[in-house]
């Protein structure tokens, strides 16, 4: 894939489109939907590791979510920390915003974190608390910055939560610092948040190219980076549609340029790398992407060739939050894997398309519904193996269908040419493990010949 | 393909290598930092006494919560009866965390949905939610009773269940008679377990009450003889049939009211239903007529107790989770007592068994200085079992204390509990106090051993100190909710999970002469 020229760029999928007012379906009643505003605003902010991270609502949001997402650290930790005001029915009746005010001061004491991130949540939303007004008196009395983000559940789907998180970014935090003079600026990657250490594969990979990150927005990411992100040289939205806005926004305020990529599957990783180098108007950079890719990927193809021989023709139903969809698909195809059904219940009409640009015609799409809906085109489509999140895991084992964890569990990192790899060798591994064949067989006096007859 | 020629590493492994330490080290200048220095001065003062007092002074902020909320119980609850959809209305993300956090820990499916109420729905409230809900759901999921629960945002906006459930029946979305159950559980007040037993609670009522019948305990060809039990919120499944065995070996007829152990438990067959098990309907209005009612979890279950004694009139034993050997004896009394049958002797030869096994592992056990967290019939048990093999139990935390039981308190109980042993002396019981809180007492006033649930591992891992893990969520070990902990063989594992990581403490730490083949 060449990079595309900025006339062209323009007019292309590529972030040309700015998301539309309600970029996400909404839910529907009555359905296990997926997470909300506030697990979306959550999950983008989150990885922003030394910050502290405060929830201000019942114990509901913090309580029932706080350190268990994938996104790794590589030094601070306090943004682990499940720190809530934990409003009681008094506080509801009085209001909580004294309770907000004495908590943040409590954290910037004791933890002094670099910036304080307050979440409103359906409660302090409805309530009418003004979390905006709070956070700025705290923020002006303690001197660090405490940034409110406003995106109560109720509100929306996750990706929206996404979108606000973004906003705050934008709002409160991107232009506020300045890199030091020493410092390399190149690209700002926005929306990998590092789950199971994805974002160091990605960072190697742009670093042994001569490609510096400016700001990881947010994947392992420190506060500080991030305030001075509007000095990267371009911005790479990383499949996520949500936090196009973000990029869209910085391009008209500080003319940065961005594009959309993935780094699943060499296809992709490799148009990226170029698009990144073509963006930042270098030649000698973009001569060290083409070197570099072209090792990796003839090294690559030399590596997967054995996995290659095992999968080519194996048939996957693939179910994520439908942002990573349309990504995976093309890693899977590099593999020989045919996605023969795919969810689409959180994906926008633009990543449907671009789903659609990847997947054969008889691909099934699975718009929603929830676990029978996944497993009958499962059935239906005769797939060896099920590619979903941890809430669906449980059910493809109930199916004694393979199963390979894409979200936020995950503990293998499957971005870049090396993701690629470890990708193949996992899908061997999930379908070649002996446990579906014990599984699959009924016990032996259940059967009406004994086994060496079949 | 055998793991060999594989070699896929996760994240645990691959991030060791060098390439990727190196790179971690480069980033270090862009981080802006502290200084080493700093970082270590900050870390001792975290772990100072001075720390640990300001940190016991702190009021409004809630640093590593232990619990969860009300609705989340009552999903749990609800999966406890026969096809039983858990509907929880309230905005989705709730929901999408009850699910996740009950699947992490079960490691099952857990079907359950929600109203999905957005900003219109805030305003207008969610009543069309609902009913759109109530019909897609029975639509999609065909569950034979749905059983609503609310979350905090459809009580801060006041909507009203019962005539949103009255519409739905009106505008035909469901029949006249098709169950529907619910109980208010906003996530401001209790936590998970008032959210347990508020819907347990509404359950046996709503079926109660439409089936017509009038309780009178001890009658009925079916109910008369039989006993209720009812074990709480319960997040081991293998306590659910270790209590069968116990009451088979009884051989007394009885009912459990709020059975999930089904649907977190269900075989592998290849295809996956929905409802797995649970107590079946028709047995709830049946149970206004059994002889009594045992209830296994006094705290959680308060509501429900005061429920069955008064509007069925039943006779009623309450008793924290029975852990341990004296636990388990006051069990068998309590069933043994409330049915007239006599103690089996197959129960008494187990508890010879487990009681050899104690001794066996008591000098590993004597003297040794505990932390505990947990919910407070958790904990009962918990510091029973502890004293009685001369363990000590030294911090105690309960996050979701203290909810009194008729006069006793939870702390009172746990404090006369311990005061009556001269293990317990130097135990003191915090209640409303978080993870943090118990970290700050492990790195002031070191333990031999913590027992609580998953969550507790950063607090442990700070102070250096071994972790069993026990109770609710166990996100980060598989399988332990498949073994029981209650009865005599419950002991017998508990004692065994924790006698053997002291063992392999042991075995960690020494490396030279005392590293011995027999202990
Ligand atoms: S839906 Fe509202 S109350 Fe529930 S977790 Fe999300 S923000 Fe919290």
């Amino acid at each position: 894939m060449d990079p595309l020229r900025q006339d062209e760029f323009d007019s292309q999928a590529c972030g040309s489109m700015a998301p539309k007012a309600k970029p996400c379906p909404r839910p529907k009643p009555g359905e296990a939907a997926g997470g909300c505003s506030f697990d979306g605003a959550q999950i983008t902010l989150l990885p922003i590791m030394d910050a502290a991270h405060l929830v201000h609502g019942p114990i509901a949001c913090a309580g029932n979510s706080w350190e268990s997402r994938g996104a790794l650290s590589s030094g601070p930790s306090l943004s682990q920390y499940g720190f809530a005001t934990d409003l009681t029915d008094s506080d509801i009746i009085f209001g909580g915003e004294k309770k907000l005010k004495d908590s943040i001061d409590y954290i910037a004491g004791r933890f002094a974190p670099p910036a304080i991130f307050v979440y409103s949540t359906c409660v302090t939303a409805l309530i009418g608390e003004d979390m905006d007004a709070v956070c700025k008196e705290a923020a002006d009395r303690i001197g660090i910055p405490v940034i409110p983000v406003n995106s109560p559940g109720f509100v929306g789907s996750k990706n929206l939560g996404n979108r606000l998180a973004g906003d705050a970014l934008l709002q409160y935090v991107i232009g506020t610092g300045e890199p030091e003079p020493e410092t390399d600026l190149g690209v700002n990657l926005i929306g990998e948040y590092n789950i199971a250490g994805e974002m160091w594969d990605i960072e190697k990979l742009m670093n042994s190219a001569g490609i510096a990150v400016t700001s990881r927005i947010t994947g392992d990411a420190r506060y500080k980076e991030i305030t001075w992100a509007h000095r990267a040289r371009v911005n790479m939205v990383v499949c996520s549609r949500a936090l196009l806005g973000l990029a869209k926004e910085m391009e008209s305020r500080y003319g940065i340029p961005y594009f959309e990529g993935s780094f699943y599957g060499a296809k992709e990783t490799t148009y990226s790398l170029r698009q990144m180098a073509y963006l930042m108007n270098d030649r000698e950079m973009e001569r060290r992407v083409d070197r570099l890719t072209e090792r990796e990927e003839a090294r690559l193809s030399q590596e997967l060739r054995p996995y290659r021989k095992l999968l080519r023709g194996k048939r996957a139903v693939l179910y994520t939050g439908g942002v990573k969809s349309w990504s995976v698909i093309s890693a899977l195809k590099e593999l020989g894997v045919q996605v023969v059904g795919v969810g689409t219940n959180k994906s926008t009409e633009d990543d449907v398309r671009r789903i659609a640009d990847r997947v054969g015609d008889d691909t099934e799409y699975i718009p929603e519904g929830g676990a029978s809906r996944i497993i009958k085109t499962v059935r239906e489509r005769k797939a060896d193996i099920m590619i979903a999140g941890g809430r669906n895991m449980y059910v493809a084992m109930k199916e004694q269908i393979p199963f390979i964890d894409i979200n936020q569990e995950r503990h293998k990192a499957y971005a870049g040419y090396e993701g690629l790899l470890r990708l193949a060798k996992e899908l061997t591994y999930s379908l070649a493990n002996p446990i579906w064949k014990l599984a699959a067989s009924p016990a032996p006096w259940d059967k009406e010949a004994p086994p060496y007859d079949r | 393909m055998s793991r060999d020629e594989l070699n896929i590493k996760d994240n645990t492994s691959l991030f060791k290598e060098e390439r990727y330490v190196q790179q971690r080290e480069n980033k270090k200048q862009f981080e802006a930092p502290c200084s080493e220095k700093e970082t270590a001065e900050a870390l001792a003062y975290s772990k100072s006494a001075e720390y640990m007092e300001k940190n016991f002074s702190r009021q409004n902020v809630v640093i590593n919560p232990h619990k969860a909320c009300q609705p989340l119980g009552s999903v749990m609850a609800a999966l406890g009866f026969e096809k039983t959809l858990p509907f929880v209305h309230g905005s989705q993300g709730c929901n999408a965390y009850f699910r996740s956090h009950l699947s992490r820990h079960f490691k099952e499916p857990t079907p359950s949905v929600s109203t999905s109420m957005t900003e219109d729905a805030a305003v207008f409230g969610g009543m069309n939610n609902l009913i759109d809900g109530l019909e897609n759901s029975v639509a999609l999921y065909k569950p034979e009773m749905v059983a609503i629960c609310t979350t905090c945002m459809a009580e801060v906006i006041g909507d009203d269940l019962n005539s949103f459930i009255g519409n739905a029946r009106i505008k035909g979305v469901i029949s006249e008679e098709y169950p529907v159950a619910y109980c208010n559980t906003p996530s401001f007040v209790g936590s998970h377990i008032t959210g347990y037993d508020a819907m347990i609670k509404g359950i046996l009522s709503y079926l109660y009450t439409r089936s017509g019948i009038e309780s009178k305990p001890g009658s009925g060809a079916e109910s008369g003889e039989k006993l209720n039990v009812m074990l709480g919120f319960e997040p081991y499944t293998g306590n659910f049939a270790e209590l069968r065995k116990i009451l088979g070996a009884f051989d007394t007829k009885y009912t459990l009211l709020g059975d999930h152990s089904g649907n977190y438990d269900s075989p592998a067959t290849g295809e996956y239903e929905y409802y797995y098990g649970g107590t079946k309907l028709a047995d709830v209005p049946q149970a206004a007529n059994a002889l009594a009612t045992l209830s296994l979890q006094k705290y959680t279950l308060k509501k429900t107790q005061e429920y069955i004694s008064g509007t069925w009139n039943q006779q009623l034993a309450a008793l924290s989770t029975p852990l341990g050997i004296k636990g388990t004896d006051t069990l068998l009394a309590t069933i043994s007592e409330l049915t007239g049958l006599p103690i089996p002797a197959v129960l008494t030869e187990e508890r010879g068994r487990v009681v050899d096994a104690l001794m066996d592992s008591h000098p590993y056990l004597h003297g040794k200085r505990v932390a505990l967290v947990g919910d407070p019939d958790l904990l009962i048990g918990l510091i029973g079992f502890c004293l009685e093999t001369g363990m000590e139990p030294v911090h105690i935390i309960c996050s979701n204390g203290d909810v009194d039981f008729n006069e006793v308190k939870f702390k009172d109980e746990a404090e006369a509990l311990l005061a009556a042993s001269p293990y317990g002396t130097e135990a003191t019981v915090h209640v409303g106090k978080d993870l943090w809180h118990m970290r700050s007492l492990l790195l002031n006033d070191k333990v031999d051993l913590a027992i609580g649930s998953s969550h507790l591992k950063f607090a442990a891992k700070d102070a250096e100190v071994p972790l069993v893990r026990v109770g609710f969520p166990i996100f980060d070990r598989h399988h332990m909710h498949r073994y029981p902990i209650i009865g005599y063989q419950g002991t017998l594992n508990l004692l065994s999970l924790i006698v053997n990581t002291i063992l392999q403490q042991l075995d960690d730490h020494n490396s030279g002469f005392n590293f011995e083949l027999v202990r």
